[in-house]
């Protein structure tokens, strides 16, 4: 009879551990894979430049500094390693882009060019995944860093060696800016 | 978050194990229905539709749990979401299935002027969202989002497996059914001075009433199974489509607005799919929570 308890004891604390484990691993994935998304919409951001800026010259001649801004901010987002610098440079482009938007209010021949109004919506749509990507990314650090702040967590996270990790602080207020309409 | 985590895990479980159910319990009361029809007709048939009816039964379940998304879409004629007008309704789900960390579902437009969307299919990974015409028309992008993030925490809970089951299965049920009262109608015009004579006669009349009675309760019953549940999932998709959103202004802008819909042309069994009921019902057979309701909880969030 306590041989079958203790057998019974070591399956489930067996288990625990490897539950608890098994629950680290997935969340660290999926905090890593929105922190690739993030990558993914930042590059394609910074892809569709060139196109963007190809269709507004034609039409905006006299507006160098604000296109050179968005030239600067993109090589500037070309060049930065890890995420917290591609974030901000991301977010430089970001609003290097809305003065460029904001000028093209001026230009109705611009504003009626289908090519534009496509690059244009799609660089909105890009600003929204972004913030998406970094939501969903700040919301599996905070699960992870519940689960290695709570008993027994913590003690199965001392144990495995997984730290608390870090939220994505900067450029809260991007969100809250007025999108551009269209 | 994880408290939050836990309730969501609570609503899949629950949903994957009604949805089981609901399988068992269709397939049960299509046995027993075919059963019926074979001793009604007696005889030399009762053997044939009984297997017959088996086999129809058994492939019915597993059509519907494969292809009950494909069904619905088709039986509302929706037509695939490419090009470039829908660019903005792709680049939407895209974004929210960001912030769900859910594969994007197939999307799907039917023709109708009314503001009405829903989700389908048997798992996220099968999943597919419809809106109305009328929809992508008339609502701004951000309450468009409301609309589609309520869509996905439907797709998210696996709300989608057990109203689509139900909606297929159930609706198919009514149908045999009715179809059995027909030709019971017409056997006792037709032939009632015969079945007259001898026990046998009796035999038939009896499985005739409890066939009669099958016919008319399994619908209802069924119906009314799935009616209990579907008005919490509604409060349920709003509260999680505010947490992919992190705010309930679009959802409420969008609800503002269905509240000026009229009716429309869709089939009785999949309206419990819909963001809010299409069809005019009576408050007896409410497959939602009114939209005032909803609005006013949406609104204290």
């Amino acid at each position: 009879m306590i041989t079958w308890i203790i057998i019974a004891l070591v399956i489930v604390i067996g288990t625990t551990f490897f539950l608890y484990y098994n629950r680290f691993v997935r969340l660290s994935h999926q905090i890593d894979n929105s922190l690739a998304q993030i990558d993914v919409q930042l590059k394609k951001r910074s892809d569709l430049i060139p196109n963007l800026l190809s269709a507004v010259k034609g039409y905006m001649k006299h507006e160098r500094a604000a296109i050179k801004e968005v030239t600067d901010a993109r090589k500037a987002l070309v060049g930065a390693t890890g995420v917290e610098a591609k974030m901000k440079a991301g977010n430089q482009l970001q609003s290097a882009l809305k003065s460029i938007f904001a000028i093209a209010e001026g230009y109705p021949d611009l504003k009626a060019n289908t090519n534009f109004l496509q690059l244009q919506q799609e660089l909105s749509a890009i600003e929204d995944k972004v913030a998406y990507a970094r939501q969903y990314y700040n919301d599996g650090i905070m699960s992870y860093n519940v689960m290695t702040t709570v008993v027994p967590g913590m003690w199965f996270a001392k144990m495995y060696g997984f730290n608390k990790r870090e939220y994505l602080k900067i450029a809260e207020a991007e969100r809250a800016v007025p999108k551009v309409e269209f | 978050m994880e408290q939050a985590r836990l309730s969501f895990h609570e609503e899949i479980r629950k949903n994957k194990i009604s949805s089981f159910f609901l399988i068992g319990i269709v397939l049960v009361v299509l046995l027993a229905l075919f059963y019926t029809i074979g001793f009604a007709m007696g005889g030399d048939y009762f053997f044939i539709i009984i297997i017959l009816g088996t086999i129809i039964a058994i492939v019915y379940v597993t059509a519907g749990y494969y292809k009950s998304a494909d069904l619905a879409i088709a039986s509302v004629n929706a037509k695939k979401a490419t090009g470039p007008e829908y660019r903005q309704y792709n680049n939407i789900v895209e974004g929210l299935c960001l912030a769900s960390g859910l594969p994007k579902p197939k999307l799907y437009v039917m023709h109708d002027q009314q503001i009405n969307a829903f989700a389908s299919g048997r798992d996220p990974q099968h999943a597919v969202i419809c809106v109305t015409d009328g929809a992508i028309a008339k609502l701004p992008k951000h309450e468009l989002e409301g609309v589609l993030a309520h869509e996905l925490s439907h797709i998210a809970n696996y709300d989608i497996r057990f109203m689509t089951l139900t909606a297929v299965l159930v609706g198919m049920v009514a149908i045999i059914s009715q179809i059995f009262l027909r030709t019971l109608f017409w056997s006792s015009v037709t032939g009632g001075r015969r079945s007259n004579s001898g026990g046998d006669g009796k035999g038939q009349m009896i499985m005739m009433v409890i066939g009669i009675a099958l016919a008319i309760l399994a619908p209802i019953v069924v119906a009314l199974v799935q009616l209990a549940i579907s008005r919490k999932r509604e409060y349920a998709a709003d509260s999680s489509a505010v947490k992919f959103m992190r705010t309930p202004t679009g959802l409420i802008g969008a609800l503002r607005k269905i509240q000026d819909n009229t009716p429309m042309k869709v089939s009785g069994a999949v309206a419990p799919l819909f963001l809010a009921k299409p069809t005019k019902e009576k408050e007896w057979f409410q497959t939602h929570p009114p939209l005032a309701k909803r609005i006013a909880r949406l609104e204290r969030m």
